[in-house]
């Protein structure tokens, strides 16, 4: 039996809404100040398994992102229990994150050394990283030449060879063209079969769902739903869209 | 004290980034120039000069301090200022320019203002490197009380370390904050006593005043070292105030950074 690496249990999380940033500001000092509470999510739980593969259904505003967030660790919860295990890649928002005057390649070894990967690791997989980004001699130009693609092409290039344990793939691939998007999702196929990668998929394209996973969660307002058989949650969302 | 613990940890686990970022904030600043890195020097450096020209020549305003030429004894102190100006700014600003490493990867929000502001301490330690070579071009050698500047370094280092995390957390929420130091920032100028001796003030309440400011206390330092030769623990009620501000400020930072951390990625 495979072990949890992911477990969420009773998770909620609470943005607080101000009328003005500083509303904001003055809240630090005093609590006198109004605001309102958009519970993003409510009370969820779920445990994946090491190799899983889950897509993440949902309507916009229903709390996936912010899910991604918190297990990536750039968000933290309110309420509730968050347990994740080994290096998590987030293919989130590909083209932002670089250093722009810096080339291509100082921008890997940068991503390298502030995600923790040891030199010698980032050496060996900047050849194969170069080459998947398909920069050829752009690779030392640097960033702010680059086109959008180019950058997601890059970015998507390094957090996909760096060999995660974790992998998150956010609605990111539409941003370069057809054939580097098939390219993607061949890669992201290779890594999942290979190295026993756990996959996260959020998407609204529930036909590539059903190609890379196996289970579906579905959440609407921020509520888990429907948790199983990546069918059944094709099923019902569909059917809860129409 | 949980809180407190757990930054300097995160600042242990994260010694090797905070180290490459402070180089690569430097390298970030002054690339894209012509001249680049003497970029770094040739800005303070043109303001060295011309105040000199403007004091030697111009105003003719300035009297000896303890038997050096006015010019060195503004420089001892100005160059200080020339770092604290930037950490208070560049302090502050630390999160909002390095949003991607708050809402992109995970990363310690607290080391964020530590590396900016060794980034301006490599600046500032050049700096002080010229300063002695100004100082023995006018004939006066470096002695035990000069290596004093590296206790008055560090305790800048720290102060404005806990500055940046402070004020870098509060710029983030709100840019109502950054503008209200930019408007003061020359006010905090000529209440500390870069351009004037502190020392002559008489009344009471201006003494308490500055015994309380911290800037005045670290720029009469770094003239300890250079002019005054006056050890650091022969003003004991000095350095006990600078402390109390320390301690203050620290433990307000702490309070705030533990009911802001979780709260900071979700507004940048």
């Amino acid at each position: 039996m495979n072990e949890n690496v992911i477990v969420f249990k009773n998770v909620t999380k609470k943005y607080r809404l101000f009328n003005s940033r500083r509303a904001r500001l003055l809240s630090v000092f005093t609590r006198r100040i109004k605001y309102i509470t958009k519970v993003a999510v409510d009370n969820v739980s779920f445990k994946i398994k090491r190799g899983e593969t889950v897509a993440i259904l949902g309507k916009n505003g229903a709390g996936k992102s912010t899910i991604l967030k918190i297990i990536t660790g750039v968000a933290f919860q309110n309420e509730g229990e968050v347990e994740v295990k080994g290096r998590v890649s987030a293919l989130l928002e590909l083209a932002t994150g670089f250093e722009e005057n810096f080339t291509g390649r100082e921008n890997i070894y940068l991503k390298g050394d502030l995600l923790g990967i040891p030199k010698d690791e980032i050496k060996e997989l900047e050849k194969q990283i170069v080459e998947f980004a398909e920069l050829e001699e752009y690779i030392d130009q640097p960033i702010k030449t680059y086109s959008s693609g180019m950058r997601a092409r890059l970015g998507f290039a390094i957090y996909i060879n760096i060999e995660p344990e974790i992998l998150i793939v956010d609605e990111v691939l539409s941003v370069g063209d057809k054939e580097f998007e098939k390219k993607c999702l061949k890669r992201v196929n290779e890594v999942i079969e290979k190295n026993n990668v756990t996959l996260l998929f959020v998407t609204h394209s529930t036909e590539t769902a059903k190609k890379f996973c196996k289970r579906g969660i579905i959440l609407n307002q921020g509520k888990l739903t429907f948790d199983g058989d990546i069918d059944k949650a094709v099923e019902l969302y569909d059917n809860s869209i129409n | 004290m949980g809180t407190f613990i757990n930054i300097i940890k995160e600042h242990i686990q994260y010694r090797h980034q905070i180290f490459k970022l402070a180089f690569t904030d430097l390298i970030k600043t002054y690339r894209g120039a012509i001249l680049g890195w003497s970029w770094a020097i040739i800005k303070p450096a043109v303001t060295i000069f011309v105040y000199w020209f403007a004091f030697t020549f111009g105003l003719r305003a300035g009297r000896d301090v303890s038997g050096y030429p006015f010019f060195l004894w503004m420089i001892a102190g100005l160059i200080p200022w020339n770092y604290m100006n930037e950490m208070l700014l560049a302090g502050m600003e630390s999160l909002i320019k390095y949003r991607y490493l708050v809402t992109k990867i995970k990363f310690p929000i607290s080391t964020i203002p530590t590396f900016v502001n060794f980034s301006k301490l490599i600046i500032f330690s050049i700096l002080l490197l010229i300063v002695i070579i100004i100082f023995m071009l006018f004939g006066f050698m470096p002695d035990l009380y000069t290596l004093q500047i590296l206790f008055y370094a560090l305790l800048a280092f720290i102060f404005f370390n806990v500055w940046g995390i402070l004020s870098s957390m509060l710029a983030a929420i709100s840019v109502d904050f950054t503008n209200f130091i930019k408007a003061i920032i020359t006010a905090i100028f000529w209440l500390s006593g870069i351009l004037w001796n502190t020392n002559n003030i008489t009344n009471p309440w201006g003494k308490a005043f500055f015994l309380f400011n911290p800037i005045t206390y670290l720029i009469n330092g770094f003239r300890n070292c250079f002019i005054y030769k006056v050890a650091f623990w022969q003003e004991p009620l000095q350095l006990g105030c600078f402390c109390l501000v320390l301690l203050v400020l620290t433990i307000v930072t702490v309070r705030i950074y533990k009911k802001l951390r979780k709260e900071i990625p979700d507004v940048l």
